[in-house]
């Protein structure tokens, strides 16, 4: 690669227990919320969102009982700029919150109905609370991307004033690109030299490389979920970014990604929501090859079409037989299955795999290629007796 | 180009105007999209498919592998002749016969494809770089003698050496091909190492480019987006993302970025993008996700206090553009994360109007009723909960006036 990456400590905060949850729709259970972050805090990652006290007595319990548990993970809970929040986050026994306020013009005057004072007092009067409690704190600036950067870069000198953790700046609305995510995080980092946090969503479907390219611009910390769950579109996929950071950007988090499909599957019933099987990095699909170009080269060596062993994210490849597989795909199939065809048999069955394939819509399952081969024998057979 | 340098580039390429002019979409729903693993259309599926594609604007299609024969050959026949607007390509191997079985289709473009890369000219071809250079002559020129339209695929691109790459795109660009499909075969850019690597080809060949992009690492449109940045013309897409592993960059989503973040209008008919997603779900047998950007049927489904409140007051709050745009509706669900003015403004289109006091108690019980029931209240349970809740609030206030009434009586 022609670029050089410096070696850096990037950190991950995975949300599927916050803002995963807060999908409309979503609801996770007492146990399944538990389960979860026992799985995050197994595979490593270094720090989790676990919930949102204020919202009843209920929830209050999910994270009194995992805030109590031993976690290496470092825990966070979520809470609007509300001094209210904060008493209910040491109720649960919590650490180390968010402090999440909406900073844009839009969001204050439609949302808020209120002025820019009212927000730099709420979040100071919010910071009181929270510092009284000693607490750790996180600034959350919610549609920062639409934001006046003069009032951002303000509140961030505050945030550093009062001693937070760092600045969480989150592109609500998914408003920027790579380009603009790159230009804005390295702006406010030049300008303030304080621990920057990225929040994306994916409504362009661009959520992870925002993420990226977050990281150019000097964020070290990137806001994630299992499978990118999260409302609306949802978020970064923390599969994605640990993937691409460890194979694109030379950057190891030092996370156990064999488990990522086991915990993508755990998501993914507990929040009823099916991996699809295209899914980047945990889709069953990923290592399936089914055309003849692609199929063949990967049987020739892997490397050809994978940059990274299925084994390494819990997956196993796959070879489909279909309309667009090569008589390559055949043979190995048939050694499979302890046959060994010469090549013209091979393309023979091939076009009647494909024939058939076409007719059901639909790749052939193992059975019913080794129908077509004791048809096909047969009428050898019979054909070679007349 | 050192670090520091592509830093700068890159960021003053935020923002900067592109002239929708110069962005042409080729879509490869029935080539690429077709290729994946357990994916079939029928052919009047893929008819359907590309009238669909024309009506919504695309420049150009990639209608299939005329060289497979049978069905294949007779559907890239059949859109070849429907008279559609857009242009109509077909993919070809650097092979002669390849490209007779195009011509015998009727398409007026070709794609021809062979892999750019060491480790496919080794290990898939068993071939030699000079081979594939020559491949390349051959057949660009064999298709020209035809008058179609070129473009040469670099299969592979992004693992290919940088120098051997532009041999191969000089090569292109001599032997008369119209364009250079940049192929990030196994989708391992990144935005940035896509802009370098693009502006790289552009500055030093001056041949057209087209980005193929694969979403390996989820960043199919961001690497497109800076292919385009760094000059490229052309996009190929797919609808939905359909294509090999994770797929490509999913074409509604390449037009709305365009249009939302980039301020490139294409002038497409996004009103139909549902309906076509949907169509191609269903011919794929990949349904869609509820959350896929763009036409997720979640997307305009508001449940937490949080953004209800603010899509209530202005939908501009948290969208960038809305749901009648891309044929989505848009919702409000009852769940655990929802709140006093979500719950006022649920009821009240279900025609019960309800006070702020009223709201705060029904908030708590919806939230426990969720939860129990693990996803968010249909509207009959809905209105019963609120109908359990006044009669005991109705309950409440008999009691108390019994009561009352009954110590006055004394």
């Amino acid at each position: 690669m022609a670029i050089t990456k410096s070696k850096r400590y990037i950190n991950i905060i995975d949300t599927t227990l916050r803002n995963g949850e807060q999908t409309a729709g979503v609801v996770f259970s007492k146990h399944e919320k538990i389960r979860i972050a026992k799985m995050l805090d197994e595979i490593g990652i270094p720090e989790i969102e676990i919930g949102t006290p204020s919202l009843g007595a209920a929830e209050r319990e999910i994270i009194k009982e995992i805030v109590k548990d031993n976690f290496n993970s470092k825990l966070f809970v979520y809470c609007e700029a509300e001094p209210e929040n904060i008493e209910y986050a040491v109720q649960c026994g919590a650490e180390n919150v968010i402090i999440n306020i909406s900073t844009s013009d839009i969001h204050l005057k439609e949302k808020y109905k209120k002025n820019k004072t009212w927000v730099i007092n709420k979040l100071k009067e919010t910071i009181r609370v929270a510092r009284q409690n000693n607490l750790n704190f996180i600034v959350s600036a919610e549609d920062a991307t639409r934001t006046d950067l003069g009032f951002l870069l303000k509140l961030i000198s505050i945030a550093k004033k009062k001693g937070a953790y760092r600045f969480r700046i989150c592109d609500t609305v998914s408003k920027f690109d790579p380009f603009r995510t790159f230009l804005y995080i390295s702006t406010i980092s030049n300008a303030t030299s304080f621990p920057l946090e990225v929040y994306n969503h994916n409504d362009f479907g661009m959520a992870t490389a925002n993420g990226l390219a977050a990281i150019r611009g000097g964020a070290a910390n990137l806001v994630v979920s299992v499978g990118g769950l999260g409302e609306g579109t949802g978020n970064a996929a923390m599969e994605e970014i640990v993937m691409a950071l460890r194979y694109l950007e030379n950057i190891e988090l030092g996370i156990e990604t064999s488990k990522f499909r086991e915990v993508a599957e755990y998501v993914a019933r507990a929040s009823a929501r099916a991996i699809p099987v295209w899914k980047a990095i945990v889709g069953t699909n990923v290592f399936a090859h089914e055309s003849g170009i692609h199929a063949d080269g990967v049987l020739k060596n892997p490397k050809n079409y994978e940059v990274f062993n299925p084994s390494e994210v819990g997956l196993t490849r796959q070879l489909v037989v279909g309309k667009h597989s090569g008589s390559h795909t055949i043979l190995h199939k048939f050694k499979e299955f302890d046959i060994e065809l010469t090549d013209k048999q091979a393309n023979e069955i091939l076009a009647l795999a494909r024939a058939m394939s076409i007719d059901l819509k639909r790749p052939l399952f193992d059975k019913e290629l080794m129908y077509i081969y004791n048809e096909y024998t047969k009428k050898n057979k019979s054909r070679k007796e007349q | 180009m050192r670090e520091i340098d592509l830093l700068t580039e890159f960021s003053k390429k935020a923002g900067t105007e592109i002239d929708p002019k110069n962005i042409k979409i080729d879509d490869t729903t029935l080539r690429d999209g077709e290729q994946t693993a357990g994916v079939v259309f029928a052919n009047d599926e893929k008819i359907y498919i590309a009238k669909m594609l024309d009506k919504i604007g695309v420049h150009q299609i990639e209608a299939g592998i005329p060289t497979m024969g049978g069905d294949e050959k007779e559907a890239i026949h059949k859109i070849a002749s429907l008279g559609l607007n857009c242009s109509v390509l077909g993919w070809n191997r650097a092979v002669k016969s390849d490209i007779d079985a195009s011509v015998e289709c009727g398409v007026d473009a070709v794609a021809i494809s062979i892999s750019s890369s060491d480790i496919h000219i080794e290990q898939k071809l068993r071939k030699s770089r000079e081979w594939v250079l020559e491949s390349v002559k051959t057949s660009v020129d064999y298709a020209k003698s035809f008058n179609l339209y070129v473009s040469v695929n670099a299969e592979d691109a992004s693992r290919s050496d940088m120098e051997f790459l532009l041999q191969f795109a000089r090569t292109a660009r001599d032997v008369g091909a119209d364009r250079l499909r940049y192929c990030d075969t196994l989708g391992i850019l990144d935005p940035f190492e896509t802009f370098m690597r693009v502006k790289n080809i552009i500055d030093i060949i001056g041949i057209d480019i087209e980005m193929h992009t694969h979403n390996d690492f989820g960043m199919a449109i961001a690497n497109a987006i800076a292919g385009i940045k760094a000059g490229a013309i052309y996009v190929n897409t797919t609808i939905n993302g359909l294509g090999e592993r994770a797929g490509n960059a999913a074409f509604e989503e390449l037009i709305m970025a365009l249009k939302y973040i980039e301020g490139v209008d294409l002038g497409f008919n996004t009103t139909l993008f549902r309906a076509q997603s949907e169509y191609v779900a269903r011919a794929s047998g990949r349904i869609l996700p509820t959350w896929k950007p763009i036409v997720g049927s979640n997307l305009f489904v508001y449940e937490s206090e949080s953004k209800a409140s603010g899509i209530l007051s202005n939908p501009e709050t948290y969208e960038l553009f809305n749901e009648n745009d891309v044929g989505l509706e848009r919702k409000v669900i009852l769940g655990k994360y929802s709140g006093v003015n979500t719950i006022t403004y649920k009821l009240g289109t279900l025609g019960i109007k309800i006070s702020r006091k009223e709201a705060e108690e029904l908030a708590e019980i919806i939230r426990d009723k969720t939860v129990s029931s693990k996803r968010a209240l249909f509207d009959s349970e809905i209105i019963d909960t609120y109908k359990s809740y006044k009669g005991k609030a109705g309950k409440n206030k008999e009691t108390k006036r019994k009561v009352r009434d009954g110590n006055n009586k004394k």
